[in-house]
């Protein structure tokens, strides 16, 4: 069944759009992520156009994060204090990244831009999970039980000033990693049309040593947020997203992120990483072969003024 | 009678006949369209558009007939676009050059009863911009495109626009129902900009312009669609907190109803 989206201004199939929120709905649930950086190449390689993706996208992951809020929240699994101070530096990384995605627009640089970080950051991600993932499946093989977080262990971002106690975290670290960590990552949502979650995540635990059982609720409701944000300015600076293209990813979203969440429950924690770190560089390693290989077409256009623009 | 009957049809089709207004030549070109308005909805996947017209000139000269030649133009309102071309940087392919197209219709489609090239000369095709390759590709000033590739890219936009439907040159696809009467088809893709176009047709004979008319045809949504956009538009604040508010109750309401035990 063909639908018109009032923003993108183009029919698409109903029902691969609803398939393809559902399948990374499956995946978001299976791995605990948010997914936006599976949908929205989906939506850019079928043909929705890349800013119409990214803008749409940041408001599915809305979706997505406020069900699993919801869970975390009842668990009083969330530092709001450190979420408090990641989301200040998220909401003002992702208005740098809203001017940023205007000014590369036309110039006609924001695919370049995209591809790029998605291949820099895709690789270097999946990379680690993968090595860290191997090594964690190799070790279990070998009936070794892993190392338990040792408490005092210090790197140099705990000697930055401006400490601040995080009760809820057991944590007194500065706020200058914290509020820098936010900015990234809600500059990268905003450009790149993801969550970040799974930047966020091991962020949070390697850099910051935030305790696991708090990490994912905080970084959750941060994303949350965040990506509010990034959906209110995309509305205002881009007025590209598209209200129905992201209604229709949302029910395929939740749904399929039900099942996926079951069928995690029945695999291994290594296991699982290592698939999406394989799925992760996937993705990171498609991107980079669209910018090696000689494109099919030299030519593009882009409406700058006038009907459609 | 027939004749009688299908100038009945073209004016109760007639939502806006149109009469060429030439000093010498009065009433020898008749044009309307099937509709003056396309609305576009939720199941909206293209459309087409008909036109009717009758040129009473080729009855007067029924010998003459074979030189007698039409087009129609249907021109979408017009856009900026920029051209742009990919080059390898740093082993990495990256847009280089641009060159900005100003004013060019949004979308284009001729009509014809013969090959473009036979109908006039050169410079009238121009002048009134009948012919993929006769429209009005004016460029801005500031453009980093080398003057002999120029041709490269106006190429290259003609192209692309092709292959997204939006323009096209349909030659010899102007049907005719008796000797003055004609009719002929042009699609409109689901991708076609909204706004105001313009349906123009020529009567040319032996190469000259003898009669032209203009008509307007109106593109819009309308409904939920026509809402939406303009919400987005004018009030682009309501809108982003709008969908802000509907994903997070999504998201609730989804947590809600898949509550675990």
């Amino acid at each position: 069944m063909q639908l018109y989206l009032p923003i993108a201004e183009i029919p698409v199939n109903i029902f691969v759009i609803f398939a393809m929120g559902g399948a990374v709905g499956f995946l978001s649930g299976l791995f605990g992520i948010g997914g936006g950086f599976l949908l929205t190449p989906l939506l850019i390689f079928s043909g929705i156009p890349p800013a119409v993706s990214v803008a749409t996208v940041t408001t599915q992951v809305v979706a997505s994060s406020a069900s699993a809020v919801v869970t975390y929240w009842r668990r009083k699994a969330i530092d709001m204090k450190l979420a408090t101070i990641l989301l200040a530096g998220g909401v003002f990384g992702s208005l740098i990244g809203v001017i940023l995605f205007d000014v590369l627009q036309s110039v006609g640089q924001l695919d370049l831009v995209i591809s790029l970080s998605y291949v820099t950051f895709l690789g270097a991600i999946g990379g680690l999970m993968l090595f860290e993932s191997v090594r964690a499946i190799r070790r279990r093989k070998a009936g070794a039980t892993p190392s338990a977080r040792k408490p005092g262990q210090h790197n140099w971002i705990h000697g930055l000033p401006l400490k601040v106690r995080f009760r809820q975290s057991k944590l007194y670290v500065s706020v200058i990693p914290v509020v820098g960590l936010g900015a990234i990552i809600g500059f990268l949502g905003t450009i790149l049309g993801i969550g970040g979650g799974f930047m966020m995540v091991p962020a949070l635990i390697y850099l910051l040593r935030v305790p696991t059982n708090i990490v994912i609720g905080t970084s959750l409701f941060q994303i949350l947020f965040t990506m509010a944000a990034a959906t209110i300015f995309h509305a205002m600076g881009t007025k590209t997203v598209d209200i129905v293209l992201a209604m229709t990813l949302m029910i395929g979203g939740v749904i399929g992120a039900q099942f996926g969440a079951r069928m995690g429950q029945n695999l291994r924690g290594d296991q699982l990483r290592l698939l999406l770190a394989l799925l992760v560089l996937g993705v990171g390693l498609r991107f980079a072969v669209d910018l090696l290989l000689t494109p099919e077409d030299l030519y593009s256009i882009a409406i700058r003024k006038g009907a459609g623009a | 009678m027939i004749r009688f009957a299908l100038l009945l049809v073209v004016s109760l089709l007639g939502a806006s006949v149109s009469v060429a207004q030439d000093e010498d030549h009065s009433n020898d070109l008749v044009t309307a369209l099937s509709s003056d308005m396309v609305s576009i909805q939720s199941n909206f996947t293209g459309t087409e558009i008909v036109i009717f017209g009758q040129a009473s000139d080729i009855e007067r000269a029924p010998h003459a007939a074979e030189e007698f030649e039409l087009a129609i133009v249907v021109e979408g309102p017009p856009q900026d676009i920029t051209t742009r071309r990919k080059g390898r940087f740093l082993g990495v392919w990256v847009n280089r050059e641009a060159e900005r197209f100003q004013n060019v219709p949004s979308f284009y489609a001729v009509a014809s009863t013969a090959d473009i090239g036979e109908i006039a000369d050169r410079t009238l095709l121009d002048e009134y911009g009948i012919g993929l390759n006769h429209i009005n590709l004016a460029v801005s000033g500031v453009s980093n495109v080398p003057l002999s590739d120029r041709d490269d890219f106006r190429r290259a936009f003609i192209r692309l626009r092709e292959e997204s439907d939006l323009y096209s040159e349909r030659e010899t696809s102007i049907e005719f129902l008796t000797e003055t009467m004609f009719r002929t088809t042009i699609p409109l893709p689901a991708n076609i900009p909204v706004g105001d176009y313009s349906v123009k047709s020529f009567l040319f004979n032996g190469g000259e312009l003898v009669s032209h008319t203009e008509e307007t045809l109106a593109v819009a949504k309308i409904g939920f669609e026509q809402v939406t956009f303009e919400l987005a538009q004018n009030y682009p604040l309501v809108y982003g907190v709008l969908a802000v508010i509907l994903a997070i109750f999504t998201g609730w309401l989804a947590g809600v109803i898949f509550k675990k035990d």
